[in-house]
């Protein structure tokens, strides 16, 4: 009884994240970041593995023109993608992951390349 | 309204348990002695039918599964999902798509197997052992479509791992009570010997104890990784479906309990068999409801989205930004304070609902208090952006140290929810 209320009181009092589905864990460039120079390529990582066949990224500029090379190299638990040669200004990524255990989740940010 | 796929999902879960539970409790657990089987051929036959059935529900509702999810992962209409190849896509290119097809792989061979399987006579045992692995995989294999796979490290062999031992303990138990139900019904009318329905009980009963066992530990670790603190358990939808899940389990274990230790051992004496035979088939379908409505909350938690939008990791905000999650049973905040060190900064806040879903809220207020000065506290006024995130810019923060954010929310029913928690402001770099 007493190992029975330990495990339980282990169970209870642990923190570990709840994660079933793909979370965006690291973004290169930085979700909200300035970059001084042009990046080449955006690459996320997330907290599941990805199905490659249902998982994209898409980056357009400020007039909604896509600025990516169009195809999204899926790989594990991160995707990434080219980038046209990218002027000043402020970019916004469009991500879809497909998690492995069938879960979309999807969400936008913005970062800026030159220092204003 | 409810996903259509929580329905499929619980037909295809209960058509698996069954179909594989009927497998199980052939091979295991029903008497082969000569005069067992002559007196069990009748029930042999229903056996067959349940088994078929449920087998052919099993695939019919697995179609159904696959169709939705492909709808679901690609955004087609299901009328296009043909045409488009998706289907082919999902099965070929997708852990999900390979899964259903081995399932159904091992459905077909199932099939194949079951005309000798449920006949009185003995099948070979290599028939017999083939059958079972093929229950197995069937059973095993759902844990694809949920949510034990797609980690890494320790998490994505342990979850699995699991997850499968969870469903096959829960086949062999869960799959297998209805039909010792059935046996008992036939022993109660006569229709089989009593020496029959002790032995079956008898097994089934060693059977059930391996089972809940296995069931109790697996359930442990996947509790562990798809829950992991009090907080996701009382705060959340899915914790707490989960403790009603909890809950129906003990309790089916408590009715197992009494039937170990007080009704089966009244069946070795031939006065009291009859009535403990019927005492045993009630509290066997009592578990089996019990059963069932586990099965709805195993369908129902495998569609909810702990986070269906943009799930935000301190990892992905700049490295010199300051970060803190807050959380409460009513909403949850992600503040991000941009720059984190003393000057003037701009600060984005994300608001969820408990399940992280995005808040409904009409407005918001953000407050900065310095550290050891609450009453020099700074409000005002956030403003929402397209994507949802709220702003405020120009935030003046003279000094290092442990400030204190509040979170003013002003819900759409009007409800204010008010969430505060330290951060971390670094010196000037």
């Amino acid at each position: 009884m007493r190992t029975l209320f330990a495990v339980l009181s282990f169970l209870l009092a642990a923190s570990v994240a709840a994660e079933a589905h793909a979370m965006l864990d690291h973004a290169t460039p930085l979700v909200g970041s300035t970059v001084p120079t042009a990046p080449h390529e955006v690459a996320l990582t997330f907290t599941q593995n990805l199905e490659a066949a249902f998982s994209t990224i898409e980056v357009t500029d400020g007039g909604g023109s896509r600025v990516d090379q169009g195809k999204t190299q899926v790989s594990g638990n991160s995707m990434r993608i080219g980038l046209k040669a990218l002027t000043p200004g402020t970019y916004k990524v469009h991500w879809h992951a497909l998690s492995v255990d069938t879960h979309s989740t999807q969400g936008t940010f913005s970062f800026q390349v030159g220092g204003h | 309204m409810t996903d259509p796929l929580v329905y499929v999902r619980a037909i295809h879960f209960a058509a698996t348990l069954l179909a594989a539970g009927a497998v199980y409790f052939v091979v295991l657990v029903l008497p082969r002695t000569e005069a067992e089987t002559i007196s069990t051929t009748r029930l042999r036959k229903w056996l067959a039918v349940i088994a078929w059935c449920s087998l052919a529900v099993c695939v019919v509702s697995g179609a159904f599964w696959l169709a939705l999810n492909a709808r679901s992962m690609s955004g087609q209409p299901l009328v296009e999902l043909l045409p488009q190849g998706v289907i082919g896509t999902v099965l070929w290119q997708t852990e999900f798509g390979n899964a259903w097809l081995i399932r159904f792989a091992a459905a077909v061979l199932f099939a194949a197997a079951m005309p000798v399987l449920f006949t009185p006579k003995k099948p070979p045992l290599w028939i017999e052992t083939a059958t079972v692995i093929l229950a197995t995989v069937l059973t095993g294999g759902l844990a694809w479509a949920g949510h034990a796979i797609g980690a890494s490290g320790v998490e994505s062999v342990a979850h699995p791992t699991a997850d499968v031992l969870h469903l096959i303990a829960a086949a062999a138990w869960l799959g297998a009570l209805p039909l010792l139900g059935l046996l008992l019904g036939f022993a109660a009318r006569g229709d089989v010997s009593l020496a029959a329905a002790r032995i079956a009980t008898i097994r089934f009963s060693m059977l059930g104890t391996a089972s809940v066992a296995t069931l109790l530990v697996s359930g442990i670790v996947n509790t562990w990784y798809l829950a992991g603190s009090v907080a996701a358990l009382t705060d959340t939808s899915y914790g707490r479906l989960l403790l009603i899940k909890i809950a129906l389990f003990l309790g089916m274990v408590a009715v197992a309990a009494v039937n170990r230790l007080y009704v089966t051992p009244r069946l070795l004496y031939d006065d009291s068999a009859p009535t403990a035979a019927l005492t045993l088939r009630r509290n066997a379908l009592v578990e089996t409801f019990g059963g069932v409505a586990i099965l709805l909350i195993i369908a129902k938690l495998g569609t909810m989205t702990p986070a269906n939008h943009l799930g935000l990791h301190a990892g992905a905000v700049p490295a010199d930004a300051a970060f803190v999650h807050i959380h409460s049973g009513e909403g949850m905040a992600d503040v991000t304070i941009n720059p984190g060190h003393t000057g003037v900064a701009r600060a984005s806040v994300r608001l969820w609902d408990e399940d992280f879903n995005p808040l409904n809220a009409k407005a918001m207020t953000f407050g900065v208090a310095p550290p050891d000065a609450p009453a020099k506290a700074t409000n005002r006024p956030a403003a929402q952006d397209a994507d949802g995130a709220w702003h405020i810019d120009n935030i003046e923060l003279p000094q290092q140290g442990n400030w204190t954010v509040t979170v003013d929310i002003t819900l759409g029913s009007g409800k204010h929810v008010l969430l505060d928690a330290p951060i971390v402001i670094d010196p000037a770099q």
